[in-house]
């Protein structure tokens, strides 16, 4: 699904050149729950903007479900992102104004699909992360976790390639970042491809693999014992 | 994209300006505000000056229809207002009268010759001047200055030069202070004998409304001896062919005097158009000058409406990062902020109609002037707003399409 093959991304900090990523090589397959792990500074999140088609890479080749990402136009871009990607990001990024179930219409309307077809699709998986009773409210009438999984279900309702969760549950209390990681479990068991970004090594090892950065380079591909 | 999918994608882009406007409505009306009052005083001021030059020109057309007038004497300030001539010399020959009514009726409908002296008038114990004016029968007709009391001389009255006259309104309430009925009274004019056979019309001008009217040939034997007329009053055909007799009757007058041009002619002459065409340039103008202002104002409208929108695309560069991060192109978030931009604009627009409307209403309802509000000029206004959301929407718009979405993403 996601196959990195020698990436390089630098950037220039006034005089001196970051190798954000070094020659980054990793694969994940449909189907895998992937945790990319490193403390700050590491190259993740440039890793996890790359993956997510934010960025481009300045060397190397990114395939994502068959399809060269690297050396692509803004616009080609946002409609890889579109269709790919699903993004769940640490502090939820909901518009404050609109509803619950506009919040996850997002997606289907950059993608040109009609009002009707649109809010049976958002309501349908607003049911399926439990909040099919919330569709109408705004995020600042949610709790944090409700919030988390009105972001989740708007990141999945395009049907993508990948679920990327940047910190899922890194504004979250334990208990409810508990059940959020319960959540992406249970979808991942459902067949979705989990991508998660954390500095947390306890939170990666709920994935089936972790892949550790350190100054831009994957030192260790873990593969964690699997679960039951 | 398909034609459905961008029908889609307008729609939701107004949902979403109108949205985004009504979680800052007082701030839309203050943006708004600048637009609001541009087109209301577009409409407005325009109103005024079509207004203007429309009563200016009933005005005119009140002067008598396709009105022309030979004078004697040089031209002097605008000659068809003007109707005190009792200081010049005749200078009009019973010829130059004779070869304009020989012109054919395409070119000359009727002629009315007229001189005139000041009179001092008496009745009873009242004494007033006023001009005393000789004239025909036809002159009621092309000066469109006509008896509301009694008749006009007749032809009969003419042929046997008769003391009759006809007052006007300004005379009689000076001589009839009372309001009595005046027919048939006698009044002295300049120790003579006239008696009263009508009141003419008010024209709010005094060289009429302080005239009397008498036969030319009683105005001659009694009054002047002299057979020469101070002014033919002409009524052309049409206004087309008004500047066309104008030279021909010039041609052929300066002709019986034997001069070479008109600087040196002993009359002039003055036509409706000329006045109308110099009333019209004024309100050209005043409507040019009235648009420029207006300009101005939509110009600092469209700042505002620019200032706005660039604050807006700061606040929401978060949300300008969420949109592209799920797909969103440039293009998408273009269109949803000149879509928001147009709203406030047009919005503006509408109200500005309506204050324009009211503007040109209070204007005519307290003010007593006239207004008549013009479709082109609502059209011009209001299209001119549109045009100004587009073009100082269009630099925020494009900003917030250019952002990068890592960067809007990590915005605080």
């Amino acid at each position: 699904m996601i196959h990195l093959t020698d990436v390089h991304k630098h950037y220039q900090m006034g005089p001196t050149v970051v190798r954000a990523l070094d020659g980054v090589s990793m694969s994940v397959d449909a189907g895998e729950f992937v945790a990319i792990v490193g403390p700050s500074g590491s190259g993740k999140s440039t890793m996890m903007n790359i993956i997510g088609c934010l960025d481009s890479p300045d060397a190397g080749s990114y395939l994502l479900a068959g399809e060269e990402a690297a050396e692509r136009s803004a616009d080609e871009l946002a409609e890889i992102r579109n269709r790919n990607i699903g993004f769940v990001f640490q502090s939820f990024n909901l518009l404050p104004r609109a509803s619950a179930v506009e919040n996850v219409e997002l997606p289907l309307i950059y993608r040109g699909i009609s009002g009707r077809v649109r809010r049976r699709m958002a309501e349908a998986m607003l049911e399926r992360v439990g909040l099919a009773d919330r569709s109408r409210h705004l995020p600042a009438e949610l709790s944090g976790g409700q919030r988390q999984r009105v972001a989740i279900a708007r990141a999945l309702v395009g049907n993508p390639s990948v679920l990327l969760a940047d910190e899922p549950t890194g504004a979250l209390d334990t208990h409810t970042g508990e059940e959020i990681m319960t959540l992406f479990e249970q979808l991942n068991a459902e067949g979705v491809t989990v991508v998660l970004v954390t500095h947390d090594p306890h939170l990666a090892r709920r994935a089936a693999r972790a892949i550790t950065l350190l100054d831009g380079r994957v030192t260790t591909a873990t593969a964690l014992e699997v679960r039951p | 994209m398909s034609t459905g999918a961008q029908l889609i994608m307008l729609w939701e882009n107004i949902a979403m300006s109108v949205r985004s406007i009504a979680a800052n409505k007082g701030r839309a009306v203050l943006t708004a505000l600048g637009v609001m009052i541009g087109v209301g005083s577009v409409i407005a001021l325009t109103a005024l000056g079509t207004g203007a030059a429309v009563s200016v020109e009933a005005r005119l057309g009140n002067l008598g229809a396709n009105l022309m007038i030979v004078y004697s004497g040089q031209p002097r300030g605008t000659a068809l207002v003007r109707t005190r001539t009792t200081n010049i010399a005749p200078a009009l020959t019973i010829d130059d009268l004779a070869f304009i009514d020989s012109l054919p009726p395409d070119l000359v409908v009727m002629t009315s010759p007229e001189s005139s002296i000041n009179g001092q008038l008496k009745f009873e114990n009242r004494n007033t001047a006023a001009t005393v004016i000789g004239t025909d029968t036809d002159y009621p007709e092309i000066r469109n200055f006509r008896p509301v009391f009694g008749d006009f001389f007749t032809p009969a009255d003419l042929e046997g030069r008769r003391n009759v006259v006809a007052i006007g309104v300004q005379v009689y309430r000076d001589l009839f202070p009372d309001g009595r009925d005046p027919l048939g009274t006698t009044i002295r004019m300049n120790g003579l004998p006239f008696t009263v056979v009508g009141i003419m019309e008010e024209k709010g001008n005094p060289g009429q409304d302080a005239s009397v009217l008498i036969p030319l040939t009683t105005f001659r034997r009694s009054l002047s001896g002299s057979d020469r007329y101070a002014i033919i009053n002409i009524q052309a055909a049409s206004p087309d062919v008004m500047y066309q007799l104008q030279e021909i009757i010039e041609t052929q007058l300066l002709a019986f005097r034997r001069l070479p041009s008109m600087e040196l002619a002993d009359f002039y002459i003055a036509n409706q158009m000329d006045l109308i065409g110099t009333v019209r340039g004024v309100a050209d103008t005043f409507t040019l000058l009235l648009g420029g202002i207006a300009a101005i104002s939509l110009l600092v409208g469209g700042i505002g409406i620019m200032n706005i929108m660039l604050v807006s695309v700061t606040e929401r560069t978060r949300e300008i990062g969420v949109r592209m991060a799920l797909g969103a192109k440039g293009r998408h978030v273009m269109t949803q902020f000149l879509t928001e931009a147009v709203i406030l604009s047009a919005g503006g627009g509408l109200i500005g109609v309506g204050l324009g409307y009211a503007g040109a209403w209070g204007a005519w309802r307290f003010g007593g002037l006239a207004a008549v509000v013009s479709p082109e000029s609502v059209l011009i206004a209001f299209g001119f707003a549109l045009v100004t959301g587009l073009f100082f929407g269009g630099y925020p718009a494009y900003r917030a399409s250019r952002l990068d979405p890592i960067e809007a993403l990590r915005y605080e």
